[in-house]
């Protein structure tokens, strides 16, 4: 009842082997009959199950709990006995195997991983969990009275128990916010970068001439769109661990992946690929093929290249300073950055001699920076293919609005402290999902 | 137990950084509707002047265009162009052309070619920058083959499919009888003539083998002089390119009627690609080309239509920000 696993008003469930005829049995003489022992225990587990079982199915609208120990579970595991065993326990609330061996703590989470192929998180501080930590998908370790071997066999440590749930509710989510974006973003600078590329083969006859100088392109995803990702993928926040903790509801964008979904993934790539047919047919359109300069040259190969690249590397920044809500130093750094590092670029590699430059030669102090169409070409096409994302993203955030985003609108409304409202919200948020839901907004409510 | 464990606790804690914690100061911007609109209308007010201007440029480019790559094969060659040109028949061609407006000087003569892969990868490499550069690289050939040596080895300047492939149909134009002049000086790029193309470099064994590709060159001028090659030699990025010609420094009045003498030596017949002859002014924003004008002016309007939409859907349905039943898994 201390960490609210057991709640007044659950039902309980009780499998044990404490009947009196198995007592008999085992008190028999001369010798007790192991065979006959095993025999009665396992029917006797088998129907303390199924007549859970029957509970359950009855009493649709209670949260149950089932206790077995230790020697029940010895058969409840058998593998005849099993899937009625896992069947009764997920549709219960808690479940409390208490007395079990190692060796049980492991099989039981191999059943549930298996069973449910759901993942599964396992937390313990003593040498005992260990098979229970390497079983689950997640094993988490506790540092402390019990010594170091739970730390050392599990994937993540904490220091103390309470410690769990900063370690799901804020790192949790914000780890599963931070990968989803960054993938999903990954893939959409690189199409928008390569459907460039694929785009010009066609008016190549597909030769395999690329539309731009070759370490422009050995170096986009090092040194020109690198730093923006890794901000986004270590750095990123949705909201701050206070709102975290606060409404932990926000944890189940992850359990329900809301995040990286296909629809979210196929998203950006359009997205990507939308991007590059803006960038390319507008740079082509517009800067060929009649005269680029006052003095009437033409706009030939390395200056329509390097003006794509450019509007590609100010189009794949600006996108993500448009899609992340989350700006420190380190993000206005990198992005900004970025960009800066593009330009720096040309003018270095440009002023190498022709033999190592060879078409970047002095492309941007002679050819670029001079010129008036550089500058419209640039800032039309870069604007042009941000203009759906930020149109989609306005309705988005408005009407379609995430989790995380309504309480963004709560901070930024300043309703965010007031707990009435927050009580409000958390409350109607709560839709049906899994059991043992109403328990954890009880325990929310109950330390508040 | 707990008394006793609190200050070992607390020398175990790790010092507090808000770098560490994540809790550095930070900006959390939100698309409210102020500012949707705002951008959105931003956007428009810079793209709709832009626009507007651009469209007033390009409109005040005068641009002549004269394709004559048919016109200029005789009647009765019609039906084999590419044996007519590759034949000894005279190749002079005549035209005319109509001044519609006034041309300010510089007025810039191009060739323009259609359905010419100048970017063709293989044909891209098939240059010796080494050898363009420096009198005594002339032996790295390498990548220029197979045009690369004569038949005996000695080495072509400049090798390569690019220059062997030199654009040689000539114009001479006149007005009214007089003779234009064309200046050919300063038609290519500053960079290309001082540091790729060198001062002591002079073709050697060029265009002297069975298959002629294009154009001779002046072997008494050094490469940095051959404004035509050099030209040439910077390549196009689409098949439908325009390469300066020469500029003419006389104003060309309205009416003007242009004579123009063309030598149809160059063979686009075999695969069926197409020349043009144009005659461009050039201003701030560079040749004659709507799209930028019209372009800009449409996106300026699609954003300032953007901003009346979402004012719209504002003020009708000013829900309450924040409002969680929204929630798409409240919602079935």
């Amino acid at each position: 009842y201390a960490c609210s696993l057991l709640r007044q008003g659950m039902r309980q469930i009780i499998v044990t082997l404490d009947s009196p005829e198995i007592v008999a049995l085992e008190k028999a003489t001369p010798a007790p009959d192991k065979a006959a022992i095993a025999q009665a225990s396992k029917r006797s587990v088998v129907e303390q199950l199924e007549e859970g079982t029957a509970q359950v199915s009855k009493f649709t609208s209670d949260a149950f709990a089932l206790i077995i120990d230790g020697k029940s579970l010895v058969y409840a595991l058998e593998p005849d006995v099993e899937k009625l065993f896992l069947a009764l326990a997920v549709g219960c609330a808690s479940v409390i195997c208490c007395r079990s061996s190692p060796k049980q703590k492991a099989l039981v989470t191999r059943l549930v991983k298996s069973g449910t192929k759901k993942t599964t998180l396992a937390i313990g501080d003593g040498a005992n969990d260990v098979g229970m930590l390497q079983e689950a998908d997640i094993g988490v370790g506790i540092s402390g009275v019990e010594g170091m071997q739970a730390v050392m066999s599990s994937d993540v440590a904490i220091a103390q128990f309470r410690f769990l749930e900063r370690l799901l509710l804020v790192h949790g989510h914000w780890c599963y916010r931070r990968i989803s974006s960054m993938i999903c973003y990954f893939f959409y600078k690189n199409l928008a970068f390569g459907f460039t590329i694929f785009f010009y083969e066609a008016y190549t006859t597909f030769s395999g001439q690329p539309a731009y100088n070759d370490w422009f392109m050995s170096l986009y995803n090092v040194f020109f769109t690198s730093l923006p990702v890794i901000a986004l993928g270590v750095f990123d926040q949705d909201v701050s661990s206070k709102y975290c903790l606060k409404f932990p509801m926000l944890y189940q964008e992850g359990v329900q992946n809301r995040l990286f979904s296909w629809r979210r993934i196929l998203g950006w790539m359009f997205n990507g690929v939308a991007t590059a047919t803006i960038i390319f047919f507008f740079t082509v359109k517009a800067m060929s093929p009649q005269g680029y300069d006052r003095d009437g040259k033409p706009a030939d190969y390395p200056i329509i290249g390097a003006t794509m690249y450019t509007a590609v590397v100010w189009v794949v920044n600006l996108q993500m300073a448009l899609a992340i809500t989350y700006f420190t130093l380190i993000q206005h750094v990198f992005i900004w950055g970025s960009i800066a590092i593009w330009y720096l670029f040309l003018l270095a590699y440009g002023a190498l001699p022709p033999s190592i430059s060879t078409t970047a030669y002095d492309v941007f102090v002679e050819t670029l920076a001079p010129t008036p169409a550089y500058y419209a070409v640039t800032g039309f096409v870069v604007v042009s293919a941000l203009v759906p994302y930020f149109a989609y993203s306005s309705v988005q955030t408005r009407f379609f609005p995430m989790y995380h985003t309504v309480i963004q609108w709560m901070r930024h409304q300043g309703k965010a402290d007031d707990p009435e409202y927050c009580e409000a919200v958390r409350q109607s948020s709560i839709g049906h999902t899994t059991v043992g839901l109403t328990a954890r907004s009880l325990a929310r409510s109950n330390s508040l | 137990s707990a008394e006793s464990n609190g200050p070992r606790r607390n020398s175990k804690r790790p010092k507090y950084s808000k770098f560490t914690q994540q809790e550095l100061p930070a900006c959390k911007p939100i698309l409210t509707p102020k500012w949707v609109i705002s951008t959105f209308l931003i956007v428009s007010v810079v793209f709709i002047p832009i626009g507007v201007v651009s469209l007033f440029a390009s409109r005040d480019v005068v641009e002549i265009v004269d394709e004559y790559e048919t016109d200029c094969i005789p009647a009765h060659s019609r039906n084999d162009k590419v044996a007519f040109i590759q034949g000894p028949e005279d190749k002079t061609c005549n035209r005319t052309l109509t001044v519609t407006k006034r041309m300010k000087q510089p007025v810039y003569v191009y060739y323009q070619l259609d359905g010419f892969y100048q970017n063709h990868r293989r044909y891209v490499r098939s240059r010796s920058d080494q050898q363009l550069r420096n009198a005594k690289d002339s032996r790295s050939t390498g990548p220029c083959s197979p045009e690369d040596t004569t038949p005996n080895g000695m080495p072509i300047v400049p090798c390569g499919l690019i220059a062997w492939s030199l654009f040689n149909d000539t114009y001479g134009l006149s007005r009214n009888s007089e003779e234009l002049s064309i200046n050919k000086k300063g038609i290519s790029w500053k960079s290309d003539r001082e540091h790729k193309f060198g001062k002591n470099v002079y073709p050697q064994n060029f265009q002297n083998g069975t298959l002629i590709g294009g154009g001779q060159l002046n072997s008494s001028l050094p490469l940095s002089e051959q404004e035509d090659l050099i030209v040439w030699m910077r390549t196009a990025a689409l098949p439908t390119f325009r390469k300066l010609y020469g500029k003419i420094e006389v104003d060309l009045e309205a009416g003007d009627v242009i004579g123009v003498s063309i030598q149809n030596r160059y063979n686009t017949y075999s695969f069926e690609g197409k020349k043009k002859l144009v005659l461009s002014t050039a201003n701030w924003l560079g040749g004659k080309n709507d799209f930028m004008g019209i372009a800009y002016v449409s996106v300026g309007g699609l954003c300032f239509f953007l901003a009346i939409v979402f004012s719209l859907i504002y003020l009708v349905k000013p829900r309450q920000l924040g409002d969680p039943s929204y929630l798409s898994w409240n919602r079935n």
